[in-house]
């Protein structure tokens, strides 16, 4: 009797210390970034962002230390940036949830899902528009007519991405069904996507600078026009996502952040040369090429067409509450539409 | 007797544990531990519970879970066959040839370090952009571990029986049939434990990073899920994964276990 009491006993804590493991950590990483910004001595702001030429300001931001700047002059107080790169818009979403993260940057539709979703976050700036394009090296594909009940597939690097509701634009704009091309889709990163298409291995390939312009300097691709007309370069991409615990507990670091992506922006606008030189070895691209990729991209802080992107992915079934208005989606200080 | 009494006691302390386990989610969860947003990332059990019915009546899309869990199934099976096979193989022909052993022992020793998804770019070169992708990834995933168990298992034949069976007149195929597969059976099933674990988890991850929409399995469904911040659903998926794991373990492969190696008194 007394030896299965302590089998019990062993059972009991092995799950305790199991799941006590697991717990500990994860609520030490909570109250990491947003007490210890409160905390008016020594405040840390912890960012994630992506990786390519969309995200450039942020390369200037952090090699010139404009937030630590910015946030000196305004508090007289000093603060710790810590970067991380993550690779998608949702593990962004989930650091921030978790409380690990204060900001982020990513698509505009995973923030938008974010948003709708109550992960405690806001927009608090536009980042960058790029250009994209569905290129294709079958002749035979002049329009989405010759997609439609195909078996052509159509590689693009998620489905629920921002490239699928590019697509699904530009699918109800031509008066198809948004959803009509989906079961054509082949999920793959950017890279692989180019190489399929390429390769002739999928027949269309749905993609953003800077594969893009690579694409369209290939001789035997062609472009659909439907997609590049229904998101371009001036609609918002990339925006900027502040925790509203941020925002609400230290507006002058709040601040201080959307200063330094202003900043850099304009930086990035005045004097694209210098800011390639800075940029291209972050993106690991030789200069001149950064140079090219910056000037065809466009930035800026403003958003453009957001809340109807937001309105189009309720209606079409992306995400599954609806924002009410622009208000819903970002903070008082943003502008645009 | 003893045998069952020995069953029951396993089967409470599992009960046991499990409960316990699922007890202290359940607290962690209701407790608020994880910040403010702890319904979002950490559901109840009760979320889950509702999630994991509303994953096979509604599903993603408008598809239920069924259809991704059977597209999965497939294209597993489909690779967890022809790696198994490619495993004999290889391993036979190793013991027939010394060449081709050496020319093996390296190229299990290569690939078996070398991540399926790692090599998706040069798969979709030569395959395409097909689901003949995810096989050839479950093909990675299962075919180098299985080779090197199956190997060491005939590797680890005594030579007395391999030269008692030679002196009986086997020779190539036959001595490979008469005595290399029966002395190295519970390195095979332990092979097939391995590869069967490995085939599963290559085909989720390489599901998660390439997505064939018209062939949709369930890595797919669990990135949709998390895309779209349905935590609840995610969770309530890798349970539906958890529980397919362990019906293979103990459905299929436990069996085969009790039938050869252990009947024969191989192991415990």
């Amino acid at each position: 009797m007394k030896k299965k009491i302590l089998a019990l006993a062993t059972c009991i804590c092995l799950a305790v210390s199991l799941a006590g493991c697991g717990g500990k950590e994860e609520s030490r990483e909570t109250s990491g970034g947003q007490e210890e910004s409160a905390d008016k001595e020594a405040a840390t702001l912890n960012i994630a962002y992506q990786y390519g030429v969309a995200y450039a300001p942020l390369s200037i931001v952090k090699e010139q230390g404009l937030i630590e700047k910015a946030y000196e002059e305004a508090a007289g107080k000093k603060v710790t940036v810590t970067w991380n790169q993550m690779s998608s818009g949702a593990d962004i979403n989930t650091g921030i949830s978790a409380g690990s993260i204060d900001a982020g940057f990513m698509g505009a539709a995973p923030a938008i899902t974010g948003v709708t979703k109550g992960v405690g976050y806001k927009i608090f700036t536009n980042l960058s528009g790029q250009e994209h394009g569905l290129m294709t090296n079958d002749e035979n594909i002049q329009s989405f007519e010759d997609l439609i009940g195909s078996s052509n597939q159509i590689a693009l690097v998620n489905i629920g991405s921002i490239q699928h509701i590019m697509l699904a634009m530009a699918l109800e704009n031509a008066g198809y069904d948004p959803h009509a091309l989906d079961a054509n889709i082949v999920a793959m990163a950017h890279p692989d996507g180019m190489a399929a298409l390429e390769s002739g291995n999928a027949s269309c390939h749905l993609t953003s600078n800077p594969y893009i312009f690579k694409e369209r300097q290939e001789e035997n691709l062609h472009e659909i026009m439907d997609v590049t007309n229904a998101w371009g370069i001036d609609d918002t991409f990339i925006v900027g996502v502040a925790s509203e615990t941020m925002h609400d507990n230290d507006p002058e670091l709040y601040q201080a952040l959307c200063g330094a992506i202003e900043e850099a922006v304009d930086f990035i606008n005045g004097n694209p040369e210098e800011a390639a030189k800075i940029t291209c070895e972050f993106d690991g691209n030789s200069e001149e090429e950064e140079l090219e990729y910056i000037q065809k991209s466009k930035y800026s802080i403003e958003t453009s067409h957001l809340f109807e992107l937001a309105s189009f992915m309720a209606r079409t079934d992306f995400i599954e509450t609806a924002p009410e208005s622009y208000e819903d989606l970002v903070f008082d200080n943003v502008s645009g539409d | 007797m003893d045998e069952k009494k020995r069953k029951i006691h396993a089967f409470a302390a599992r009960a046991i544990f499990i409960i316990a386990l699922l007890l202290i989610w359940e607290y962690v969860a209701r407790s608020g531990m994880m910040g403010e947003k702890s319904e979002l990332i950490f559901p109840s059990l009760e979320a889950i519970g509702d999630a994991f019915i509303r994953n096979f009546i509604q599903g993603y899309a408008g598809i239920s879970l069924w259809v991704y869990i059977g597209n999965s199934m497939r294209l597993l099976l489909e690779g967890l066959l022809i790696g198994i096979l490619l495993a004999f193989l290889l391993s036979g022909l190793s013991m027939v040839s010394q060449t081709f052993y050496d020319i093996c022992n390296l190229v299990i020793s290569v690939f078996d370090l070398l991540p399926g998804v790692a090599l998706l770019p040069v798969v979709i070169i030569i395959f395409g952009v097909k689901p003949g992708v995810i096989v050839f990834l479950v093909v990675h995933a299962v075919l180098w571990p299985m080779s090197r168990n199956v190997l060491d298992g005939f590797l680890a034949v005594p030579k007395i029986y391999v030269e008692a069976g030679m002196n009986m007149g086997l020779k190539g195929a036959s001595l490979l049939w008469g005595v290399y597969f029966p002395a190295a059976t519970s390195y095979i099933v332990s092979g097939l434990k391995v590869g069967w674990a490995r085939a599963w988890r290559g085909l989720l991850s390489a599901e998660m990073i390439f997505g064939v929409a018209s062939c949709p399995g369930i890595g797919l469904f669990i990135n949709q899920m998390r895309t779209n911040m349905n935590n609840a659903e995610m969770y309530a998926t890798l349970v539906v994964i958890i529980i397919i794991g362990l019906v293979v373990q103990y459905g299929v492969l436990s069996p085969i276990e009790n039938c050869t190696v252990k009947k024969w008194g191989m192991s415990k």
